[in-house]
């Protein structure tokens, strides 16, 4: 069995491909490609088979994960996108909630929407929140409108009409009608996209979904493509936003669900690392080229939320950006990565969120970068080898780095050419730093009780000083540290959640309608599965969200397969006690209880995991390979020792100052710092007691 | 002792979050929309001494106010009879934040067998009794006890058990029985999740250290407030507004405000404003305080966490009997219109010091209640609107469209509304040309209409700025004049007083429009680029653009001639 992941990011595309019968795992990173990251994915893959020694057509099993989605929400670089709405409602999606991310800030401004108000249409037609039809459809009107939205040019319609999650017939009547009338427009129903109540989240959401449309299955349905023409036979495994991998087509229906997926794979490798080296709370840190993600795992489980926010206005505040109503991992993203430009505001030094990428990508790599990043700042220190970056396969220019940052940084702020790398560094740190606060403390967490498992190709080069200024006494670097996400692709399972809002009581006479609900959900997760090509062994988990009736917020319990019987009801009004009992400290016991949503999740077996090995030869011989003059603030230039993170063997430790090199990422150990290969090579860094 | 400054981060910020976290647990467990959907609601954390050391980002009237609840119940009941698992309620104006729908849930917070600090969970409730549905009319209220059920503190869980008698009575004396003790439970529900989390993050530093960073925390805050507020120059900055009335063929209400700087001390005098009214519409001083406070913060120092190291270095003051300062029993159920004027009122008279950090008057809201009698059910229903506009320009870019100002509550949705109540939403949206024109302009108002489906049912009106507008700062122009018109574009369209009590019937439709909010800076001076931008979104018509802005508009690009010629006839 043959298992390859690809995994693309706003500068890198990491692939990694693994022989489960011997365990052996086969790495390629390349520059992503822009405008069509496909390119660059698709060539990568050629490159990962090649390296292998393997035929394409030999894959079992291929995943991706992919920024695509997220980079075109928050870059607004989506195509236009039209917004076909219930009479006298154009502007829910600009009116928003209308409450303020943070209080007494009189220059708060909420998040544009992704839809221009002159491109949002109303439609004559009105549905009561019992469902029942007040106006019908003009069928007249939607067609024209229709019309006229392909003739400006526009390609993907979001609907959005009100009570839809209760009523969805007026919006399968406009899909109708669009067919008809314009077989090539992209039509996202909210019904469809996402069948709860709230009409401005579920706009929001809707909408997403129809901006990032066009692009996203132009690419899923090119990356399919491209690899069939070198010889693929399998279907590509996507990732989605929860961590369950999903086919193509459910992707290109559904493709608010890719948003923050990439980052999701991450999450959930660095949960496999540390449940497999006995840690329980982790801190998954990863930093890529354009951006670092924060996300917290407990028992290797990722922490989730019910819906989530993308694009944020303002930084790391809940409110500011805009809501997706989709089951997600709990992540906060900043735009710091390795291609992030540093510049002067109003005098002051401040890195990205503008990102030199992959092209023209930072100074030192030659492509024409003529912007100072965080890459060139690591490199001047001496933190990354010149000859040594991606093992050789791009050799760094330092001149280049040491020209830009003197020229933008040091010049204008009066600072030596290390003084000023080195703020860069550190600027970049304190943001990162400020992720994971806002990822811990701002949620209750003590840093100080999580252990931090860095990775991505420039995580492992900033995870000590960051978890050193959050008080974090251990940081766990993986092998393979720069291309985690790809590996978490190869071990995600597929999965499905299936969900329908129906208000039930919590009575013996729901009983018949709870047992029809949950089998028609098996039957569409059974059915995705098989879909998806992983028919055998698959489980389904239910959940009832319920509530008080009256209440306006649910609460999951967990519900018994098979049929529901009268006992049934008793024991589930008893969980829900007891569970609301231990969230909120007491429960009323004689209320009226309904379900609101019957939710069933259907996964394939989970993939065996295997602690991959290094698949090249077994380097032999001093692990210690030299050293070179790195910079570490206050204490200035200090020879620090070099090592081959290949040659090191488990039970070696490694004194600060040192840098281990390894082809994808460099692991910087600073003075008093010091670092252990455990059993499983992954390189321990502790850093002391004190903060 | 000394508290090493990440112990000091995890502490500080780590009673925030719990704030935050109360306050999610309320919206999850409650029952009203104002509170779940609204967000008319606010949770913090107070040490065992009743200072607040931490404020989750909810409405300003209600934390502000909070520290004064926190004294009442202690005053009221010896910490020594307080159990784990008590709660107390208080909804008394001098204690709460102006009126009796907010209801104040304090509760202890023990480790061990020691009071580590309190909890305090408020939420508006939709009905608490009295004259009208919703408990907030003007007109024809001459004493505090026509507004519904009065809460001095009361001690409503035991030992997390609910005391039937306290609820029971609360219940027989409101409208929507359901609803107030179905959010009075989500309160102590909140109120319990608080004092885990706080058991929680003692367990990890122990007592000592915990009292120790909550009070450095708050020195220092106190310390950073200081040193804001003498970076602003000194000196007595005065400010005159006017609320429209308080019923048909009243007065105006003057406000009048001075705002002392110096010694890194802010003193608000209300010093020869009008007297208490009578009617619906005073405002006690606590609540005088709390969105005086909330206004000074928002300009002085936006980054500051609200707690009492902040609020300390501020003082408000007004004379008794002055409307401003209300004393007991005089009514108050309509104060929620006097927060746009005490938030306004502290930019305009700080604009004279700090052009840069303020922002033109904002939309007032329209906070107007439906109610009536389901004959089949035999029970009242109330209907709860809040219709809420934009935000004032600022000196660097425009109002923020359809965003709450001062109160920091949301919309409520449509689907929510409909799903409960017997009413339909009409319309929902922007209203063009509404903005204060300026360099930048204002926010634009906002209409909502609201079509009553019950056989009779009785409206009662809580609006302003029908008479004065949204001003607007440094030439720049002022938002339109808010209205409710009964029936728009019918036969029998009517505009209605903004304090009105109407009764209506099936398919009366009212129209909440509320104000435009102000320009900052000349609208001759506009970028006639952002105008095109305005009159392409339809934010701005065509007519418009040539009116306030002097831009003339035609099709999709600006006449530039024409412009610079209108421009330069003014």
């Amino acid at each position: 069995m043959r298992r390859a992941a690809s995994d693309v990011g706003g500068t890198f595309t990491d692939l990694v491909l693994q022989d489960s019968g011997t365990g052996h795992v086969t790495i390629a990173k390349v520059l992503s490609t822009s405008p069509d990251p496909s390119t660059g994915a698709i060539s990568g893959f050629e490159a990962l088979v090649a390296a292998a020694g393997v035929e394409a057509g030999s894959i079992d099993y291929l995943a991706h994960a992919s920024t695509v989605a997220s980079n075109l929400v928050i870059e607004r670089s989506g195509p236009r996108t039209a917004l076909l709405t219930t009479e006298g409602f154009r502007d829910v999606l600009h009116l928003q909630r209308q409450k303020r991310a943070v209080s007494h800030d009189l220059f708060y401004d909420k998040p544009d929407p992704l839809v221009a108000r002159r491109d949002i249409l109303e439609l004559p037609e009105r549905i009561a929140a019992d469902g029942s039809v007040l106006v019908a459809l003009d069928e007249q009107r939607t067609a024209d409108l229709i019309v006229e939205i392909v003739d400006r040019g526009i390609e993907s319609v979001a609907v959005v009409l009100l009570h839809a999650y209760v009523n969805p017939d007026h919006e399968h009547r406009v899909r109708e009608i669009a067919g008809d009338v314009a077989p090539e427009l992209l039509v996202s129903l909210s019904s469809d996209v996402s069948p709860k109540w709230r009409e401005y989240e579920r706009s929001s959401t809707t909408v997403i979904n129809a901006y990032v449309k066009p692009r996203v299955s132009r690419y899923l349905d090119g990356m399919q493509a491209s690899l069939g023409n070198l010889g693929v036979s399998r279907p590509l495994h996507v990732m989605q936003c929860s961590g369950g991998l999903a086919t193509v087509e459910a992707l290109k229906r559904h493709p608010v669900t890719l948003v923050e997926s990439g980052p999701a794979a991450g999450a959930l490798m660095a949960g496999i690392i540390g449940r497999a080296s006995g840690r329980d709370r982790i801190i998954a840190f990863d930093m890529g080229g354009t951006t670092a993600k924060v996300s917290i795992l407990q028992g290797g489980e990722p922490q989730m939320v019910e819906d989530f926010e993308v694009a944020p206005t303002t930084k790391l505040r809940p409110g500011s950006g805009l809501p997706i109503t989709t089951p997600a991992v709990d992540l906060i993203e900043v735009g710091t990565g390795g291609g992030s430009i540093a510049h002067l505001e109003l005098g002051v030094l401040a890195v990205g969120p503008e990102s030199a990428g992959a092209a023209p990508g930072p100074a030192c790599y030659g492509y024409g970068g003529d912007a100072p990043t965080v890459t060139d700042a690591n490199l001047v220190l001496g933190y990354l080898d010149a000859d040594y970056f991606l093992g050789g396969d791009l050799v760094l220019d330092t001149d280049a780095a040491r020209r830009v940052i003197q020229r933008d940084i040091c010049d204008r702020l009066g600072l030596s050419l290390e003084e000023g790398a080195y703020a860069i560094h550190a600027v970049a740190n304190a943001r990162m730093a400020n992720a994971m606060r806002a990822m811990t403390i701002q949620r209750g967490f003590d840093p100080r009780d999580f252990g931090v498992v860095a990775f991505g190709g420039a995580g492992p080069a900033h995870a000590v000083s960051i978890a050193t200024e959050l008080g974090s006494r251990e940081i766990v670097v993986p092998t393979n540290a720069g291309v985690i996400s790809a590996m978490g692709l190869l071990f995600a399972p597929v999965k499905f959640e299936f969900v329908r809002t129906l208000v039930t009581r919590l009575e013996t006479g729901s009983l018949e309608r709870m047992n029809e609900v949950f089998a028609e959900l098996e039957e569409r997760g059974a059915a995705g599965l098989a879909e998806a090509d992983a028919g055998a062994g698959t489980s389904f988990v239910r959940n009832a969200l319920m509530r008080y009736v009256g209440q306006g917020y649910e609460v999951a319990i967990g519900m018994p397969a098979g049929r529901l019987a009268t006992a049934d009801v008793d024991a589930t009004r008893t969980r829900f006690l007891e569970t609301y009992e231990r969230l909120y400290g007491y429960a009323e016991p004689h209320g009226d209880l309904e379900i609101v949503d019957y939710r069933v999740t259907a996964s394939a077996p989970p993939v065996p995991f295997e602690l991959p090995r290094i698949g090249r030869d077994e380097a032999s011989g001093d692990a210690a390979v030299g050293s070179r003059e790195c910079y570490f603030g206050d204490i200035g230039f200090v020879e620090s020792t070099v090592w081959d993170r290949y040659r090191l063997r488990g039970g070696m430790s490694v004194g600060g100052p040192a840098i281990v090199q390894e082809r994808e990422s460099t692991t910087v150990v600073p003075p008093g710092a010091v670092a252990v290969v455990d059993e499983w090579q992954n390189l321990v860094v502790s850093v002391g007691t004190t903060p | 002792m000394t508290v090493d400054p990440l112990t000091l981060a995890v502490v500080s910020g780590g009673v925030v979050a719990i704030a935050e976290e109360m306050g999610w647990a309320l919206r999850r467990t409650s029952f009203s929309e104002a509170v779940r959907e609204g967000e008319d609601c606010s949770a913090s954390v107070f040490d065992a001494d009743g200072e607040m050391i931490g404020a989750g980002n909810y409405a300003p009237g209600h934390l502000g106010t909070s520290p004064t609840a926190v004294a009442g119940v202690l005053e009221a009941y010896p910490r020594t009879e307080m159990r784990p698992g008590d709660a107390f309620l208080v909804n008394d104006p001098t204690m709460n934040s102006g009126h009796f729908p907010d209801i104040f849930s304090v509760a202890p917070v023990f480790y061990g067998d020691e009071i580590v600090g309190f909890t305090v969970v408020t939420a508006h409730h939709v009905d608490v009794g009295g004259a009208a549905p919703g408990s907030q009319a003007i007109i024809g209220i001459v004493d505090i006890h026509q507004e519904g059920i009065r809460i001095l503190p009361v001690k409503y869980f035991s030992e997390g058990r609910p005391i039937r008698q306290v609820l029971d009575l609360i219940a027989a004396n409101v409208r929507i029985p359901d609803q107030v003790v179905g959010d009075l439970r989500g309160q102590f529900n909140a109120n319990m999740v608080g004092a885990a989390k706080i058991c929680e993050l003692i367990d990890r530093f122990g007592p000592e250290t915990y009292r120790a960073a909550t009070a450095e925390a708050l020195r220092r805050s106190n310390e950073a407030m200081r040193e804001h507020i003498a970076t602003v120059p000194s000196g007595r900055y005065e400010f005159i507004d006017h609320i429209d009335d308080f019923g048909p063929d009243t007065e105006p209400i003057r406000m009048q405000l001075a705002i002392t700087v110096g010694d890194g001390r802010i003193v608000a005098d209300y010093t020869g404003s009008s007297s208490v009214t009578r009617s619906g519409v005073n405002s006690y001083l606590a609540f005088t305080t709390a969105y005086t406070l909330h206004a000074v913060l928002s300009v002085v120092a936006p980054r500051l966490p609200l707690n009492s190291g902040t609020m300390r270095p501020v003082e408000v003051t007004a004379p008794a009997h002055c409307f401003f300062n209300a004393r007991y029993p005089s009514p108050t159920g309509g104060r929620a219109i006097v927060a746009r004027y005490l938030v306004d009122g502290v930019q305009g008279a700080l604009a004279q010091a700090v052009p840069d950090q303020v922002a033109a008057s904002s939309s007032q809201l329209a906070n107007s209640t439906i109610g009536g009698v389901d004959l089949e059910a035999e029970r009242p229903w109330v209907y709860y609107d809040l219709t809420f506009g934009s935000t004032g320009a600022r000196p660097n870019k425009d109002g923020c469209d359809g965003l709450v100002s001062g109160f920091n509550t949301g919309n409520i949705p449509i689907e929510i509304h409909e799903a409960k109540w017997p009413v339909r939403i009409d319309r929902f949206g922007f209203i063009p040309d509404s903005a204060g024109p300026g360099t930048y302009r204002g926010g634009l108002a906002v209409r909502r209409d609201v079509r009553n489906l019950a056989d009779l049912a009785r409206l009662t009106n809580l609006h302003d700025r029908h008479v004065y507008p949204p001003w607007g700062l440094f030439g720049g122009g002022g938002g339109s004049l808010g209205r409710i018109v009964l029936n728009p574009d019918r036969a029998d369209e009517t505009d209605l007083h903004s304090k009105s009590i109407v009764d209506i019937g099936p398919d009366d439709v009212i129209s909440f429009r509320t104000c435009g909010s102000g320009g900052y800076g000349d609208p001759f001076r506009r970028d006639p680029d952002a105008v095109l931008g305005d009159v392409a979104e339809g934010w701005v018509t065509v007519e418009g653009a040539r009116r306030d802005y002097g831009v003339v508009i035609e099709g999709d690009r600006v006449n530039e001639a024409a412009t610079a010629a209108l421009r330069g006839m003014r």
